[in-house]
């Protein structure tokens, strides 16, 4: 180790702040590898700082840590920090295996305790490098930025949350920054600051790293101003996804995360060759985890069915009215391991010799055969339109759900962290009600009545210790089905009524075909999510609460002759409106489908404006950059494109122009009346020799002579570009 | 030997005599080379007579010397008609002119009328006695001398005269090692008389002919020529430099390219020579004089604003 010496107490404060540093690298890398051990990699770390601290010989250093690795690989494996003979066999025996492995290449044969010997070498290396950084360099600032690159890079794509991280490399990398600085400025001036001075030195500093690093903890923070990347690129490089809150439109079977706009994809996904609207239904999920759904089934009911068996009684027909059975053929153009089906579905026709097997908590119906997932690409589905009676869900009342002989606890979870406001919220709206129904009809009917707006554009994602729901109801009123329907379900439950959330397809829009029947056409883009509640006495019944969509459900309105007529306009009237205005909305998405490309990247802009400007501005502002500092890289492009030109005249003379240009660019200005030799000679005492000189004969040569064959073009060229690179220096 | 050698030769011979003063005799030979003529101005005892000298042992050629006195005739200078009782006619007797190299020393102290014979013969190459026109012998070469410091009694050159010249020159003094330089060499023997010629009469008229041969390009041309117009638009300047003044200038660029051992004039002989072509052919108004601007200075001005030509840019 060349240089000045540090001093050892202040090399031992170094090599802590190091350590820290180093452990932030290790924290998420042990994290995100489901390893282990976290103290026993420190521990190496500390041990080898430690004997760098006092000057170990290396034969003293070498052993010791190989020593170390060695039996902190036996205590990894074996759980004995003590050597046995047995477990020492053992272990040499596994590590040798691998010497074959490596040769051949085969990465992914290699054994545990080899990786992790591995991994203690890489770490030996590593501190041996930031050894160097600390001790010779006296400069950190590559293995700071690494660090803040590395965090960032691992929090922003990977599934690590460097939220404190951050905040420890920032003090600790900036503090290790100004203590070498100091270091490096004493070197510069010769002279060794003791260490008490030194100290008295290092207060301003610690005092700015402190005071600065509490005020960035502890200010407001900006929140991010565009969505996740993660989930983006997932559903990028999967192609659809709207449940991942990313780019495209479609069905995903990933909703732990909400939220996040995505584009519009009119990839043809189904068409149902049917009477009339139906949503198409694929499953339902019941855990709402604050950020999104999952499905949790400890052990969920599973029974197989096959194509023409009568599916039996199926959660959401309900107490089915009209036994009028519709059928409808469906061809499915998605890889789709499952069936979509509509509500009231009785049998399932298939040309395949396919098995349904039906998850009853999901509602799944997957489609396998011999065990194994099949796709099937066209089905027909026998079903009854479910009509629900309203008198019977007037009469729906809270003290219902005591009689229901159905487990219904797994639809009334929560996430402990719900906000108590979403919980008043849902009292305060249904409070006027009594029946069941009335009180989800009022939750349903809550988002059109209060300023909410639908928007696939611009929708937040929640961040941690945020609510989903919570976030939707009150902050942004801005979202899409995802929003409504997840907030449905847990206004529902948090009043105790059983909810779930559905996700499947809308209704689509229909094509006559040559036969004058209704075909739907179900693009990606209707993929949709819904809520069903469960109605005492009735079952499971669908909602609608997504601005823009129909209602579901058709109500008999039994009740009629035996109300007066101020309620039933009251059911029925918000339901005409919609429709027409639902119709409408569809009707322009349609007819302007090749403009909403167009349309979405304007309004994305516009949404966007102060990140459009600021990229923008960046754009502008490095391409001034580049061009202000085109005297450092551009010779080498002249170079480089000069290289394969034929040597002549014509091209001598366009590398000379360009080096006039380029020496004027980097300061040696020639003046109107200055020859060009004169010139050269003040170049040449810049640069040093005689190549301008050269290089000026040869051109004037040319110019003033006529004489433009008889040059040793290759000399030439290689004293021009000997010059010009000079001239970037 | 090249062109360049044989000059260089020269060159290398007057040094032995004149010490420190390698422009003007580089100078001298460029106006020799481009068959023009110089002034020079200055004190006397500096070396004028001394380097004509030496140049004409050079090159073996004739050397006449003319000493210019108010009284001076026509015919001093030229030569005279004389009957020759035995003969029964008039034989000429060819005066001073009639050599290659001649010093005509402090040329404005005699009256005009001689003045213009010499000066004739300088234009033209040629000289008129009793109605009979005879050729000088080339090469031909005037190096004319004139006294700055004595006004009383002197007729000075009118501006159109000066301008047969090609060069005016200034010798000036030599720096102190020069001048002991001088005095050493000069202790034991004439250096003068030790110089051999080192270049033939006849080559030298060869090298005449070779100068015409330099190339000088379009761009070099047009550089010349706005050279030469910006002092007529100069506003300090009341007479610029005639077109003449201009061919003058492209001659001696050729010549002093061939010294320097090119074939092809450059923008930096144009700006080395102008101020000895230009200084003398400009007439400055009185205000000029008032804010002491030099014809140097102006001269200088202008080349720093002229756009030297570093390409084949089409010309206007």
């Amino acid at each position: 180790m060349t240089g000045t010496r540090i001093d050892r107490r202040l090399l031992l404060i170094l090599y802590i702040l190091a350590l820290i540093l180093l452990r932030e690298w290790l924290i998420p890398v042990i994290e995100l590898t489901n390893s282990d051990h976290l103290t026993l990699f420190l521990l190496f770390v500390a041990l080898s700082f430690l004997l760098a601290l006092i000057k170990a010989k290396w034969w003293i250093v070498v052993p010791t840590k190989i020593l170390f690795i060695l039996s902190a690989t036996h205590y990894v494996f074996f759980d004995k920090i003590l050597f046995t003979q047995e477990t020492l066999v053992h272990l040499s025996g596994n590590l040798l295996t691998n010497a074959p492995i490596i040769m051949n290449g085969d990465w992914e044969r290699i054994t545990n305790p080899f990786r992790t010997v591995l991994f203690f070498a890489l770490l030996w290396m590593t501190t041996y490098l930031i050894r160097h950084w600390i001790e010779v360099r006296k400069s950190i600032l590559l293995f700071y930025i690494m660090t803040i690159l590395f965090i960032a890079f691992i929090d922003t794509f990977g599934g690590y949350a460097a939220g404190g991280a951050i905040f420890r490399i920032m003090v600790t990398g900036l503090l290790l920054l100004g203590l070498l600085a100091i270091t490096r400025l004493a070197e510069k001036h010769n002279t060794s600051i003791p260490t008490g001075t030194f100290l008295a030195i290092s207060v301003p500093l610690l005092f700015a790293v402190v005071v600065s690093g509490a005020l960035a903890n502890f200010l407001p923070k900006q929140d991010p101003i565009w969505p996740d990347p993660l989930p983006y690129f997932e559903s990028i490089v999967q192609g659809h996804g709207e449940g991942g809150g990313g780019a495209k439109s479609g069905y995903d079977t990933n909703d732990a995360t909400l939220g996040g706009s995505f584009v519009q994809d009119s990839t043809l996904v189904i068409e149902a060759k049917v009477a009339s609207e139906q949503y198409w239904k694929i499953e339902t999920k019941n855990t709402y985890t604050s950020k999104g759904w999952e499905q949790v089934s400890v052990d969920d009911v599973q029974t197989s069915y096959t194509p023409g068996m009568k599916m039996g009684e199926i959660a959401g027909q309900g107490n089915v009215e009209d036994t009028a059975q519709l059928l409808a053929d469906l061809k499915v153009s998605e890889k789709f391991p499952f069936i979509v089906y509509p509500y009231g579905m009785n049998k399932v026709y298939a040309t395949k010799d396919v098995v349904f097997q039906h998850l009853e908590e999901a509602g799944k119906y997957s489609t396998e055969i011999g065990g194994k997932e099949e796709v099937l690409d066209s089905y027909q589905v026998e079903f009854t339109e479910p009509d629900y009676s309203l008198k019977k869900l007037r009469a729906t009342r809270m003290e219902d759900f005591s009689e229901v002989a159905e487990d219904l606890t797994q639809y009334l979870q929560l996430p402990e962290q719900l906000p108590e406001r979403v919980k008043e919220l849902a009292k305060n709206i249904t409070e006027n009600q009594e029946s069941v129904y009335e009180k989800t009809k009022e939750i349903e009917r809550y988002f059109g009545r209060n300023g909410f707006v639908y928007s696939q554009q611009g929708v937040a994602i929640p961040k941690a210790g945020d609510d989903y729901v919570d976030q939707f109801l009150f902050d942004t009123k801005k979202g899409y089905c995802d929003n409504f329907s997840t907030s449905m379900v847990v206004m529902l439950r948090s009043i105790d009524i059983p909810a779930r959330w559905v996700k499947g397809f809308a209704p689509g829009e229909f094509v006559l075909n040559d036969e004058g029947e209704k075909v739907y056409q179900i693009t990606n883009n209707e993929a949709h999510s819904w809520v069903e509640a469960y109605m005492p006495g009735v079952g499971w019944m669908p909602y609608e609460p997504t601005i823009g969509f129909n209602s579901l459900t058709d109500i008999e309105y039994d009740i009629e002759l035996n109300l007066d007529d101020t309620l039933t306009p009251e059911v029925k009237k918000p339901e005409q409106p919609k429709k027409k205005q639902d119709k409408k909305t569809v009707k322009t998405d349609k007819d302007f489908k090749s403009s909403e490309i167009f349309k979405s990247v304007g309004t994305w802009i516009r949404n966007n404006l102060w990140l459009v400007g600021a990229i923008g501005f960046i754009v502008i502002f490095a391409g001034w950059r580049l061009f202000v500092g085109r005297v450092k890289w551009l010779p080498k492009v002249l170079v480089y494109t000069h290289r394969t030109k034929q040597e002549d005249w014509v091209t001598f003379t366009k590398r000379y122009t360009s080096l006039l240009k380029q020496l004027d660019r980097s300061g040696l200005k020639r003046a109107t009346g200055m020859t060009l030799s004169d010139y050269a000679t003040s170049v040449d005492k810049y640069f040093g020799g005689e190549r301008m000189k050269m290089l000026t004969t040869a051109y004037e040569k040319g110019l003033y002579g006529g004489n433009i064959t008889d040059h040793e073009w290759f000399e030439l060229k290689e004293i021009w570009e000997g010059l010009i690179n000079r001239t970037s220096g | 030997m090249t062109h360049k050698e044989m000059i260089e030769k020269v060159l290398t011979n007057i040094e032995k005599v004149m010490i420190g003063k390698r422009n003007i005799a580089e100078l001298s030979v460029t106006a020799l080379l481009a068959r023009g003529h110089v002034l020079l101005e200055d004190v006397p005892g500096v070396g004028k007579t001394m380097m004509v000298k030496a140049l004409a042992k050079s090159i073996g050629a004739d050397f006449k010397r003319i000493q210019f006195t108010p009284d001076l005739l026509p015919s001093d200078v030229l030569g005279v008609s004389i009957y020759n009782p035995r003969e029964m006619e008039f034989e000429f007797r060819p005066g001073p002119i009639m050599g290659n190299i001649i010093l005509a020393d402090e040329i404005n102290r005699t009256s005009p009328k001689t003045q213009s014979s010499l000066l004739e013969g300088m234009e033209e190459s040629t000289v008129t006695i009793d109605g009979e026109t005879m050729r000088i012998p080339q090469p031909f070469f005037v190096m004319a001398t004139q006294n700055p410091i004595e006004y009383e009694g002197t007729y000075p050159l009118p501006e159109a005269q000066l301008d047969r010249f090609l060069f005016k020159l200034k010798m000036g003094y030599p720096t102190k090692l020069e001048e002991i330089e001088v005095l050493d060499r000069a202790e034991k023997a004439v250096p003068i008389d030790t110089l051999e010629t080192v270049v033939s009469l006849e080559e030298l008229i060869e090298l005449q002919k070779a100068v015409t041969e330099v190339k000088v390009d379009n761009t070099i041309k047009s550089y010349i020529v706005e050279c030469a117009s910006q002092t007529r638009d100069n506003p300090y300047v009341y007479l610029g430099v005639s077109p003449r003044g201009s061919l003058a200038l492209m001659k001696a660029c050729q010549a002093y390219a061939m010294i320097k051992g090119r074939t092809y004039v450059t923008p930096d002989d144009v700006q080395y020579l102008s101020p000895f072509v230009f200084g003398h052919r400009m007439i400055l108004r009185p205000e000029a004089k008032y804010e002491g601007v030099s014809t140097s200075e102006i001269i200088e001005r202008i080349l720093m604003k002229v756009r030297v030509p570093v390409d084949k840019v089409q010309l206007k």
